[in-house]
């Protein structure tokens, strides 16, 4: 099986979730207990596509919570193969951040795969995204997840789909 | 078709068509170009065989071509180029650190450290200048780890790594390194070229090298030497060298960059190890035994140069001491001490005076010149030398008063008195002389002549008289003695208006000849034979007759001369005349 190493950079506004998706993720782990990451942090994980013949290893950039890029959130973003854009389902104002942000990195480095993880939906009583606006999320991005780091409903899901989105990307580029 | 195109068909139906050919060739830009280049290689060829004109035609507008594609865009000829002007600038400063290390090398001339002088071996042993041979074993290090890193996005290309180098995840590793370098170049660099070229943790070292399209990051445990980074940069550009696009275009597939990991693994062959065969070795022999004698030669030079330094001394102290010398310098020279000064010819020389303080051997030379010392004692010697010393005078010097003490004759006082300010020094004379007897011996007795006194009694001391045989004088001695008897008796009753008077001892003498007993016999004879015709030639005075104790060994000499008698005097105060 061929083995692909592939950056991700895991971007969104700020406390919606991000390090807590990687840390499911990676180490199916999740604590209440909020640490804002500075800079970026830097995990890996391996996910194995057999129907690809692949075995993929993302690194997962990690990068601190902003609601705009500076340059050097521009410097952390350069090269990724795709991104995991991160909202806050309890705040719908992350949805449109994630939105920016997206819209920001694809004109600077280009269109890339990417997926956007609504998170927090174990908290029901204050989850705050409608239907119409999840099929909006869903035109803008492709794919949306709605997730919830805390009990990792979806995250696999989400990073796998991912995961597909760039080898297959990359597949296409070859030919 | 024309009558005169069927006539010119008729006649030239070949040529035409060749005609038609070249024509459309000619007109045709595509066919013309594809001509030229078909021929332009051999055409070039050609030219540069025949002579320099298409250089000389091509050098303006290549010239030109180069320079503005150079800047159009510099970063494509700075890739083009890293693989050559790498080692061209190496090679530049390898040239510029050869002459540093020779510098180093003269400073280090002088450490004679025996660690320095088995390096210093090994440095000749294997050929390399000594100064670098001392860098290269003062630093210990190891790559433990190397990282080469996409530019692009982070990613590792290629990982090598020591079996006993403790590492997570090598990817993580390099994206983080990626991402520290970003933020370290967005933070700092306000242009945002510069470069993290360096870490420091603990017990390692993080140096980054640059390339175009990758960077090469090891870990290094230990204090590497600058020449380690000319080695990394040549792995890196062999590295870019043989996957040059590979690394450009890398998107994570290890399988475009095949056996990356070996040219990698050069990198942990770059090591410096401490010499752990001589270690914990314990004593050194050789060097303890080095050691001992070096300190025990430092001991014996410390002592014996103690003990020269208090001979100095002493001999310094014992020379200044002397009156006539004066030392202006005495030091030692190898084995011998040189003393300079000067001396007086009374005072005694330098090596006597070393003699005489227990210091004859050492081995002294004095370079002395001579001068007059106006010290007392040996003014007062000087004095005594140049006016003689009457028995019973004495001279000594005070400041520079000449003090002549005892009895002297008054003409001798006189003569002094005149001549002592010859002397340097001495201004001023003063005489501490006893009565003079001579004076008073001369009131006593008016009449007498006593220096005339004294010259009767002084010859008539020691008079010799001969005999034929045995007991019997010569005629001549016969008459002598009296003579001898007359003066004798005048000369006593002179004496005796001093108050003084004579005591005769005569003494008899024979010829070797004839057993001694016999002849001291004769001589005892011979003595008495002279007392008593003294006697009756009315001396009346005391007179000891006696043979000679001295006896004779040359039997064969025979000299009439040798058979006498001789009478002596000794002029007495009255009251011990015998």
């Amino acid at each position: 099986m061929t083995v692909v190493t592939s950056k991700v950079c895991i971007v969104g506004d700020f406390a919606v979730g991000k390090t807590s998706v990687v840390e499911r993720f990676v180490n199916s782990q999740f604590s209440d207990k909020y640490l804002t990451t500075i800079g970026v942090k830097v995990d890996t994980k391996e996910i194995d596509l057999p129907q690809r013949g692949v075995q993929q290893k993302l690194i997962l950039w990690d990068v601190a919570g902003t609601d705009r890029f500076g340059d050097t959130e521009f410097a952390y973003l350069r090269g990724a193969s795709g991104y995991v854009f991160v909202a806050d389902g309890t705040r719908p104002l992350t949805m449109g951040t994630a939105t920016s942000l997206r819209d920001r990195a694809f004109e600077h480095y280009g269109v890339k795969p990417a997926v956007l993880l609504v998170n927090k939906h174990d908290l029901t009583g204050a989850w705050d995204v409608s239907e119409q606006r999840l099929k909006g999320l869903q035109a803008q991005f492709g794919s949306v997840f709605v997730t919830s780091a805390k009990t990792g409903a979806h995250v696999d899901d989400a990073l796998t789909h991912l995961a597909e989105l760039i080898v297959d990307r990359a597949i296409a580029d070859q030919q | 078709m024309s009558d005169l195109e069927t006539l010119k068909d008729l006649l030239f139906g070949t040529e035409k068509q060749v005609l038609d050919s070249i024509s459309e060739r000619v007109e045709s830009r595509e066919l013309r170009s594809a001509d030229v280049a078909d021929i332009l290689p051999e055409a070039i060829h050609a030219s540069h065989r025949s002579g320099g004109e298409l250089i000389k035609a091509l050098r303006e507008p290549v010239g030109a071509c180069l320079q503005q594609e150079i800047r159009d865009d510099p970063q494509t000829y700075g890739d083009a180029l890293y693989p050559v002007m790498g080692p061209a600038i190496r090679k530049y400063i390898m040239h510029a650190l050869r002459t540093f290390t020779q510098q180093i090398n003269e400073a280090l001339e002088q450490s004679l450290t025996p660690k320095g002088l088995s390096w210093r071996v090994q440095a000749w042993r294997a050929g390399v200048p000594f100064g670098e041979f001392v860098v290269q074993k003062s630093l210990l290090y190891r790559v433990e780890q190397a990282y080469l890193i996409s530019r692009e996005n982070g990613l590792l290309v290629g990982h090598a790594q020591h079996e006993a180098a403790r590492i997570k995840d090598s990817d993580a590793v390099s994206a983080m390194f990626t991402a520290i370098q970003d933020f370290v170049k967005e933070s700092f660099s306000p242009d945002r070229t510069g470069r993290l070229e360096s870490a420091d943790m603990g017990e390692f070292t993080l140096w980054a090298v640059h390339g175009p399209h990758a960077l090469l990051v090891c870990v290094i445990r230990g204090v590497p030497p600058r020449s380690l980074r000319a080695d990394l940069s040549a792995i890196l550009e062999r590295i870019h060298f043989r996957y040059g696009d590979a690394i450009r275009t890398y998107s994570g597939d290890t399988a475009s960059v095949p056996e990356v990991e070996e040219e990698l693994t050069a990198c942990l062959r770059l090591e410096a190890r401490q010499d752990t065969g001589t270690a914990n070795k314990g004593v050194s022999w050789p060097l303890l035994i080095i050691l001992i004698l070096v300190v025990g030669a430092f001991g014996y030079f410390a002592v014996t140069g103690w003990l020269q330094a208090q001979q100095i001394a002493r001999l310094n102290a014992a020379l200044t001491d002397t009156p006539g010398l004066y030392i202006t310098d005495i030091y030692r020279d190898r084995q011998s001490v040189l003393v300079r000064g000067l001396r007086d010819p009374l005072a005694p020389t330098v090596s006597a005076v070393a003699a005489a303080n227990g210091l004859s051997h050492v081995e002294i030379v004095a370079d002395m010149q001579a001068f007059q010392s106006l010290d007392p004692t040996l003014l007062a010697q000087r004095a005594a030398n140049r006016f003689g010393s009457p028995e019973g005078v004495s001279f000594a010097v005070e400041g520079s008063r000449l003090i002549v003490s005892g009895a002297a004759p008054v003409d001798w006082q006189e003569e002094v008195a005149l001549a002592y300010r010859t002397l340097a020094g001495l201004d001023d004379i003063e005489f501490r002389m006893s009565p003079d007897e001579r004076a008073e011996q001369a009131a006593a007795a008016p009449g007498v002549d006593l220096g005339q006194l004294d010259a009767i009694v002084r010859q008539l001391d020691g008079r010799a008289f001969y005999f034929a045989s045995g007991t019997t004088l010569t005629a001549q001695s016969a008459d002598a003695l009296t003579a001898y008897a007359d003066q004798l008796k005048a000369a006593a009753a002179d004496l005796a208006l001093l108050g003084r008077g004579l005591n005769l001892t005569a003494t008899g003498f024979t010829d070797p000849v004839g057993a001694p007993e016999v002849n001291y016999a004769l001589a005892q004879q011979r003595a008495e034979a002279i007392a008593s015709a003294l006697v009756e030639l009315g001396w009346d005075g005391a007179i000891i007759a006696r043979a000679n104790p001295d006896r004779a060994t040359d039997v064969s000499q025979v000299d009439p001369s040798l058979r006498r008698a001789i009478v002596e005097l000794e002029s007495v105060e009255t009251e011990t005349t015998q």
